[in-house]
């Protein structure tokens, strides 16, 4: 790919965003905006408790209330679709069963048991309280280390127990490493249950066409045809009975990505009832029965030498599943364990993961579903030098990998290339100041002002190609697919399986068409998420738009202006387009040792394709258009480091942060402004989650986090200004150099911030392995310590 | 439930509706009046999504019912725009500073600094994030927010453009 070494004129242009025009006067078109005559309503009817067999359900007096147009239970839902079997081919993993409505027993508290139908939203949660469900509460699981007893209540009766999944994995022999080192570290990390938060939350509107038998399904999703298969299947339908499309979008982040229960029953409703039904999920829901994640346990045990370096390393990790399995068990897990060792050099590697089910809410893959992984490694780091009396840069400085060390070929099989850790870490210092920072440190200790640094270097896996799923035993494709059209008045349009959901996909995809086709973006529709006009891709997730999505369109630009080139050779009299390019869609010669502009556009070359076919070449097809996919390498990387300057108030436990800065090597920007509003979104993302963000369930599986005044969310007042440095470097292997991101700073900030807060603690010999670093959190530790 | 014949004034247009009294006031903008520019998040006035202004002042639209907005101005995002049917030097600002991208917070963070900026033409960074502390943004980290309404005030301020129509 040698021209792709050569200047882009569009790619990396800081282009304004399309989108924002509608966004910005109140015309964006998101789910609840779409009004469709005669739609019916759904209020579901939901578990008080966390575990319970369902003795009965009395819908007589709900039934009876004026508006209500239905009332149905798992029975009736149950008859109408088909139970979702999560049984992929991986060791270790137990398959798991269910269907669409509960009809035995609840799994945790919000476990939907009925659907109320009503003409309007407010009727039908009328009508919901009037629904009588007789539970018989059994004993609930809320932990768990609990759940992996043998004695526990059991969360899925057709498991053998709640272990439902078991991985283990060994490179080298820690064991003998273990023996040898000077040292054994053991450091815990102890990650706490989120939830996505989309500020939209979830939501549907089902469309039934019973002349024609087909169901049209709106509905927020970041993968529209891998959920049109599903839902197609477990309505008992085909695909081609089946169009999903994805209005704007009020964020994701992993929550819009599975088909949820509630999203089934209400398109089987549609169909029962032959009239349009509609779903909207209210905040109580979306925090309590939508998808959560991040509950972790880690241990690492680090053998080293006398001067830090690192000589085994093995990781025991465990994840809290919650009740249902939307989603392969080991899926989130899995890629935390694999990628841990990131950016350092290490090849005696073993990793033991074991994944729970418990009385809580399932769940699903959470922006960098691998976040606590930079946490777990850089907090490896820091216990060792805290361990042999080091410095953390010095003992990073030892073991992190740098040009020499590349491509590298981590312990798990995964190779790593075409990153710089060594490199981005140092101009962070640098720019950061380090020496200094210190020198500052020590001088404020005197006065009882409490600064520390945490430095978070990250390796982030962005786009999953198919060898990764392959080799990972993960069914599933990485591929994307796209197309490119040109239309015969010469309007460009363009599409692919991805979907946005507020990333900026039709500005930046739009450059990368543009800088494939030779034409302004501005001349360029992008055109996502409805099934009977985007081609089959596998959707947005990781951080693959960039790659996966822009790529692809990428190539497929690249076959379109090469057949408008040679139609433009035809027209032209010659006998090969090899002197010829597109520019700002006119045509260019090269004569003299410079372009110049010819008389043709492509909008002459589309009416030539299309309407006078005559003059194309021998054996030309008519048209403009292609259809192209793309599957990328197993893996890209993207690398960063983030380095967070807190100052804590011990008398208060409060975390101020006054500095907070990022080197980022994402490869090939589409658009840097893009790249940088999800560098800041994902960071403060992370810093959230490491300080506010907290799903609580007590012991008996209550959620005790049912409103945004109970789950905290960091707002504008607490949150940090963010300095961004680039050192990228492109990728060799993929379109355009793409890598992508979006991730990573979340990885980063949940280091970071918690590697500062345990330096600026340090005088009070305190670590804290666990989050949300609330001033409560830190004050019970610094207690007896002042 | 007995429903109430109410006519509300909107965008200085009035909007005659059957509701009842329970109504929430963004259900009956959204519903009724059909502006769905008001977006609902919470519907417990926390997350700040449905911000509108009630006699130019920044309200819930989802703690209020719509019969309490009865005689009253009300202004939504839709009415946003500078004299000639542009930006606001605020959305303009929005705009260039990258201050939104799934755009759902956004109306009303609009409807919230349209009406500050005229009470505060010069607010300093640590004003806007205590200001911009009562609505949430999942997708942006609010740096840009901060910078746009920094922005928008100087423009304000030197006259260079004018603030929204509202």
């Amino acid at each position: 790919m040698n021209e792709d070494a050569a200047p882009f004129n569009v790619i990396g242009k800081p282009l304004p965003r399309k989108e924002d025009r509608r966004f910005l006067t109140g015309r964006g078109r998101y789910l609840d905006d779409i009004d469709l005559p005669g739609t019916i309503h759904v209020c579901f009817v939901r578990s008080p408790y966390a575990h319970a067999r369902i003795l009965s359900i009395d819908i007589s007096e709900a039934e009876q209330m004026p508006g209500v147009v239905a009332v149905v239970t798992g029975e009736q839902v149950n008859q109408w679709t088909a139970p979702l079997r999560m049984a992929p081919p991986i060791d270790g993993l137990q398959p798991m069963e269910m269907t669409t409505l509960p009809v035995d027993k609840v799994r945790f508290q919000g476990d939907p048991v009925a659907c109320v139908v009503a003409t309007d939203r407010y009727l039908a949660e009328d009508a919901a309280e009037l629904v009588l469900v007789d539970y018989e509460p059994l004993d609930v699981v809320a932990d768990m280390f609990e759940a992996m007893k043998e004695a526990a209540p059991k969360v899925d009766d057709a498991l053998s127990t709640n272990l439902v999944s078991h991985q283990t994995f060994a490179h080298g022999d820690t064991a003998a490493r273990m023996r040898q080192a000077h040292r054994v570290v053991e450091a815990e990390f102890r990650s706490h249950r989120q939830t996505h938060l989309p500020m939209e939350t979830r939501g549907i509107l089902a469309d039934w066409d019973e002349g024609r038998g087909h169901l049209t399904l709106h509905v927020g999703n970041q993968a529209p045809h891998p959920y049109r298969s599903v839902m197609a299947g477990r309505m008992k339908m085909k695909e081609s009975e089946v169009t999903v499309i994805v209005p704007d979008v009020g964020g994701g982040f992993g929550q819009k990505i599975a088909v949820y229960r509630e999203e089934l029953t209400v398109a089987a409703l549609a169909r029962h009832l032959k009239r349009p039904v509609r779903w909207r999920e209210d905040r109580l829901e979306n925090l309590s029965a939508a998808s959560h994640a991040r509950e972790n346990v880690a241990r690492t045990r680090a053998a080293v030498d006398a001067n830090g370096c690192l000589l085994a390393l093995e990781l025991e990790l465990y994840e809290d599943f919650g009740a249902y399995s939307f989603y392969p068990a080991n899926y989130l897990a899995r890629v935390i364990a694999m990628i841990l060792t990131g950016p350092y050099r290490v090849q005696d590697y073993a990793y033991d993961v074991k994944i729970a089910l418990t009385n809580k809410c399932g769940n699903g893959p959470m922006r960098a579903p691998m976040a606590i992984t930079s946490w777990i490694m850089e907090g490896t780091m820091d216990a060792i030098a805290r361990d042999l009396g080091l410095d953390p840069v010095d003992v990073r400085r030892r073991n992190i990998l740098s040009e020499n060390d590349l491509p590298y070929t981590m312990a798990t099989g995964e190779t790593l290339e075409d990153i710089n850790p060594a490199e981005v870490m140092e101009k962070g210092l640098a720019a950061f100041d380090y020496e200094a920072f210190r020198r500052r440190q020590a001088e404020d200790r005197n006065s009882g002002v409490y600064r520390g640094v945490g430095i978070c270097n990250v390796v982030e896996s962005t786009t999953y190609g198919s060898k990764f799923y392959k080799a990972a035993g993960i069914p599933g494709s990485g591929h994307e697919c796209a197309w490119v059209k040109v239309e015969p008045s010469g309007a460009v349009r363009a599409s692919a399986g991805v979907m946005a959901t507020g990333q900026g996909y039709e500005t930046a995809f739009s450059q990368a068409v543009g800088e494939g086709l030779g034409i302004d973006p501005a001349n360029v529709a992008i055109e996502l998420g409805n099934t009977d006009v985007a081609p089959y891709g596998m959707g947005s997730r990781g951080a693959r738009g960039g790659t996966a999505g822009g790529g692809t369109l990428y190539l497929a630009a690249q076959a379109v202006r090469d057949k408008a080139l040679a139609i433009a050779a035809n027209l032209m009299g010659l006998n090969s387009a090899e002197r010829l390019r597109l520019t700002d869609g006119v045509v260019q010669q090269f004569a003299n040792d410079a372009w110049s502009d010819t008389e043709l556009t492509l909008a002459d070359i589309a009416r030539v394709a299309y309407l006078d076919p005559t003059k194309l070449p021998d054996g030309m097809d008519p048209g403009l258009e292609t259809l192209k996919a793309y599957d990328p390498p197993a893996m890209t990387y993207s690398n960063l480091v983030h380095i967070c300057e807190v100052q804590v108030d011990v008398q208060t436990g409060e975390i101020a942060i006054p500095r907070y800065l990022i080197v980022e090597n994402c490869g090939t920007m589409l658009n840097p402004t893009i790249v940088k509003g999800q560098q800041l979104g994902a960071t403060i993302m992370g810093l959230s989650g490491t300080l506010f963000e907290h799903i609580v369930y007590d012991e008996n599986g209550q959620n005790l986090t049912g409103t945004l005044a109970d789950y905290l969310v960091m707002s504008a007042d607490k949150a940090p200004e963010i300095e961004i440095l680039d050192l990228s470097t492109p990728n060799q292997r993929t379109p355009a150099g793409l890598k992508g991101m979006a991730e990573g700073g979340v990885m980063g900030a949940i280091g970071a911030v918690t590697g500062a807060v345990n330096d600026a603690l340090a005088p009070f010999d305190v670590v804290f392995d666990r989050h949300p670093l609330s001033p409560n959190a830190i004050r019970a530790k610094l207690r007896s310590k002042i | 439930m007995e429903k109430a014949a109410i006519t509300l004034n909107i965008n200085g247009q009035d909007f005659d509706m059957l509701v009842e009294p329970r109504k929430l006031l963004s259900d009956a903008i959204r519903e009724d009046a059909r502006l769905t520019g008001t977006h609902v998040g919470c519907e417990h006035g926390v997350c700040g999504a449905c911000t509108v202004q009630i006699d130019g002042r920044p309200q819930r639209s989802c703690l209020t019912f719509a019969v309490q907005a009865v005689g009253k101005s009300i202004t939504t995002i839709e009415a946003i725009a500078d004299g000639d049917g542009g930006y606001s030097a605020l959305q303009q600002a929005l705009h260039e500073e990258h201050g939104l991208q799934c755009g759902f917070c956004t109306p009303g963070i609009i409807m919230t600094f349209e009406a500050y900026l005229k009470e505060n033409p010069d607010p300093t960074n640590e004003e806007i994030r205590d200001v911009l502390s009562g609505n949430l943004c999942r997708c942006t980290g609010y740096q840009g927010i901060v910078k746009a309404v920094k922005v928008a005030a100087e423009r304000m301020r030197s006259g260079e453009h004018q603030g929204g129509r509202s």
